[in-house]
């Protein structure tokens, strides 16, 4: 009965105070006397428990008033327990090497240098190593794999949008002559797929596996026929760059990475998404200029002028207005528009869809005509 | 012994002592200093630091938390746990890459049907939650001798899956059950040195405490000042229902938590979310007006043109006051609903029996802190 041993100081101790004992293989415990000879002796009344030398004895944790004691000899949950203040006093000025294990202020100044060095070459694979992997890797993913991921992506986007693919007959043609006379000006091979989708958003995209969509917004606010052939063009300098890869791989990368740096901060997910947008949409913007510069080139080797399309993408968005636009993934229209003026020939080749086949591609998704 | 209050001294041998209450000692102020100090490391440390705050955390709520006299001790260490969250990470890196092939293959077949695979990540993170509390228990030591525990983390995933299941059909009424047959599962497989552990709580007993609250809970989703009141009613029940049914051996723990003791404390939490909201917001308004006033433009042309949105200096400030309003918030939560809630819930505790504990033979192995791990990772937490 460990209580009753509490009422029966040991007769004439040598050290006073109650010291408890637990010996670390049962929770048994002992009221003990403290003998400090060469080694700290721990004694319950005539018999010897064990004896601790001063240099292992290290401080456990304890609430205020009391000094618990374990020692790297003894077995590893072996407690002294000591709630005399003078006893307390006296073991902690003999033991030297008590609080040896605690992290200390140079304990955490280390946690704190790793812990930057640790963000630090965080933020140096997200903005250098990361591009440079994308760049490497897309080159070595199969192209089946990637056709796979645009299937995908397709039955998503067409869900999402709630849309359908445009194709009556004179329309249709309009748009294969169209991006056929683009697709071989760009080098690309006939895995080429395209459609047009009736939706309202003005807007056009590539996915990953040669799908290049136009939505029906978009072609209601063109002009003319150049118009849209830039933005086609500029879709396909992403399938011809395969941007979409490239992105999948960065991005992932760079949500899994800052994810690591912020952990478990309450709320760190705007934190991660606000980050991890600013990283991307400068990755994005390049690719979008490389894009927009393909285009340029296409539409110059067809003799035709790149112009109407920057002036197409102004109408769409707007004037943008100056400023730093770190945080959208496209460059801004009025930059567009200024580049794709820039040096631009007039046109020296055919057009590219007679009027009458230019009505008939606007009104593809009008029913039957 | 004599210049501590607890215990109440008991007398010697008696055929059965009287319960007796288990004590808290940390002072509060100790506490705050703790949290404060962790938040800023957490700060500078871009939250590095939660491994070591976390095992701070514990270290003195433990200490400070008495039973039959003598303070508990927790043995873990940060080290450990951010070991934990490194291999967690190197075995979770390839099980995301798989689940996002085997989730492109289900998409090909038919679009979003790759949303079910969700569910492996709830079993996921029911096994972490298991194996957290085996790292945790392997780490706490009362007398020098450690709990331990055995079962297994995936039998108790799946169990604890099916039965989320049922709750979820049954719009949670299944929860009491799910609940005690979870604990029995947790508490027979739990051990203080030779002494097993069991749970006594029964479903139906817990159903009767709260079916109520579940009647109330729609009614919370159109009149939000209701939810508090219900949710820390519902809390107090179940601590209360759970601690109650916590048997070692002969050694049997009984709660009187009244319903309303946690109501406060969460009314205390919304208030601070409030107060730091509004002061997040003010100094958003600052960071704006400075960065305007130093672009140079009329602050109607800055904010008309939307070029506020898109500053580099506007974004960077406010970013760090998004973190700094974080770590406020996760200090409140850490004294509010972990220390104040944690004395509480002590306070209301009575043990009887303890002397089945007295000569207990230590046994079982630490188990490593994957589970932690695991728990970080995927942004679950229980006990």
């Amino acid at each position: 009965m460990a209580m009753a041993s509490d009422i029966s100081v040991p007769p004439n101790p040598p050290l006073g105070g109650s010291v408890a004992y637990f010996d670390g293989t049962s929770s048994r415990r002992r009221m003990v006397t403290l003998r400090f000879a060469d080694r700290l002796e721990i004694n319950d009344g005539e018999q010897a428990l064990a004896a601790w030398a001063y240099a292992d004895i290290r401080r456990a944790d304890s609430p205020a008033g009391m000094l618990r004691l374990n020692c790297l000899t003894a077995p590893a949950l072996a407690r002294l327990e000591v709630r005399d203040t003078g006893l307390a006093n006296e073991l902690v000025s003999r033991c030297t090497n008590i609080d040896d294990h605690m992290i200390g202020r140079r304990g955490v100044a280390a946690i704190v240098g790793w812990s930057l060095a640790a963000a630090a070459s965080i933020v140096a694979v997200v903005l250098f190593g990361l591009p440079l992997a994308a760049d490497r890797l897309t080159p070595l993913v199969p192209e089946a794999f990637e056709r796979r991921l645009g299937d995908v992506a397709d039955s998503q986007v067409k869900t999402m949008f709630d849309a359908k693919v445009c194709d009556n007959a004179a329309g249709q043609k309009a748009f294969v002559k169209l991006v056929t006379a683009l697709r071989e000006s760009a080098g690309l091979d006939t895995s080429v797929q395209s459609g047009v989708l009736s939706s309202s958003v003005p807007n056009a995209f590539a996915l990953p596996g040669g799908k290049v969509y136009l939505f029906n917004g978009l072609l209601a606010k063109a002009e003319n026929a150049d118009e849209i052939a830039g933005v086609l063009a500029h879709e396909l300098g992403h399938l011809k760059h395969r941007d979409s890869m490239r992105g999948l791989i960065h991005n992932g990368g760079t949500s899994f990475l800052i994810g690591l740096l912020f952990g478990d901060i309450t709320g760190s997910s705007a934190l991660i998404f606000g980050s991890r947008t600013l990283v991307t949409s400068s990755h994005s913007r390049e690719a979008e200029t490389d894009a927009d510069h393909f285009a340029i080139d296409v539409m110059h080797r067809l003799g035709r002028p790149a112009k109407p399309t920057g002036e197409l993408l102004l109408r769409v968005t707007g004037k943008e207005g100056k400023g730093l636009s770190i945080i959208s993934s496209h460059p801004l229209s009025e930059d567009r528009l200024a580049r794709m003026s820039r040096q631009d020939p007039p046109a020296s080749g055919p057009p590219l869809l007679t009027s009458e086949e230019w009505r008939s591609l606007k009104a593809i998704c009008g029913g039957k005509s | 012994m004599n210049q501590m209050s607890w215990p109440p001294q008991v007398p010697p041998p008696s055929p059965m002592p009287p319960p007796m209450p288990v004590a808290f000692s940390g002072s509060r102020g100790e506490f705050f200093d703790l949290v404060k100090r962790g938040a800023g490391l957490e700060f500078v440390t871009l939250g590095f630091y939660r491994f070591w705050l976390l095992t701070d955390i514990r270290r003195h709520l433990w200490a400070n938390t008495h039973v039959d006299g003598d303070a508990a001790e927790y043995t873990g260490r940060g080290k450990e746990l951010l070991i934990g969250f490194l291999v967690a990470l190197a075995i979770l890196v390839p099980v995301y890459l798989g689940y996002f092939l085997i989730g492109l293959e289900a998409e090909h077949i038919q679009a979003f049907a790759s949303i079910p695979l969700i569910a492996f990540f709830y079993l996921f993170g029911q096994f972490a939650i298991y194996r957290a509390r085996r790292y945790r228990l392997t780490r706490t030591v009362w007398h020098g001798v450690r709990f331990w525990m055995s079962g297994s983390g995936w039998i108790y995933a799946l169990q604890a899956s099916l039965w989320g299941l049922l709750s979820a059909v049954t719009l949670g009424l299944a929860l009491p059950w799910r609940t005690a047959a979870l604990e029995r599962y947790k508490m027979r497989h739990t051990f203080y040195g030779d002494l097993q552990g069991s749970f006594e709580g029964r479903g139906w007993e817990f159903f009767k405490r709260g079916w109520w609250l579940w009647l109330l809970t729609p009614i919370a989703f159109y009149v939000f000042p209701l939810a508090p009141f219900i949710y820390g009613a519902f809390k107090a029940i179940e601590w209360r229902w759970w601690l109650s049914g916590i048997r070692f051996g002969g050694v049997r723990l009984e709660s009187s938590l009244p319903k309303s003791a946690l109501i406060g404390l969460y009314w205390k939490v919304i208030g601070w979310i409030v107060v730091l909201g509004l002061v997040f917001s003010a100094y958003l308004a600052l960071a704006a007006v400075l960065v305007a006033g130093m672009s140079g433009d009329a602050f109607s042309e800055f904010f008309k043109s939307q070029e506020f949105a898109k500053s580099i200096p506007l974004l960077v400030l406010a970013g760090i006051g998004y973190l700094a309003f974080a770590l406020a918030m996760n200090i409140v939560i850490r004294v509010y609903l972990l220390r104040d809630l944690w004395v509480r819930v002590l306070g209301s505790v009575n043990i009887s029996g303890i002397d089945a504990a007295a000569n207990v033979s230590a046994r079982g192995e630490m188990a490593n802190a994957l589970g932690e791990g695991f728990a970080d990772g995927l942004d679950v937490g229980g006990f």
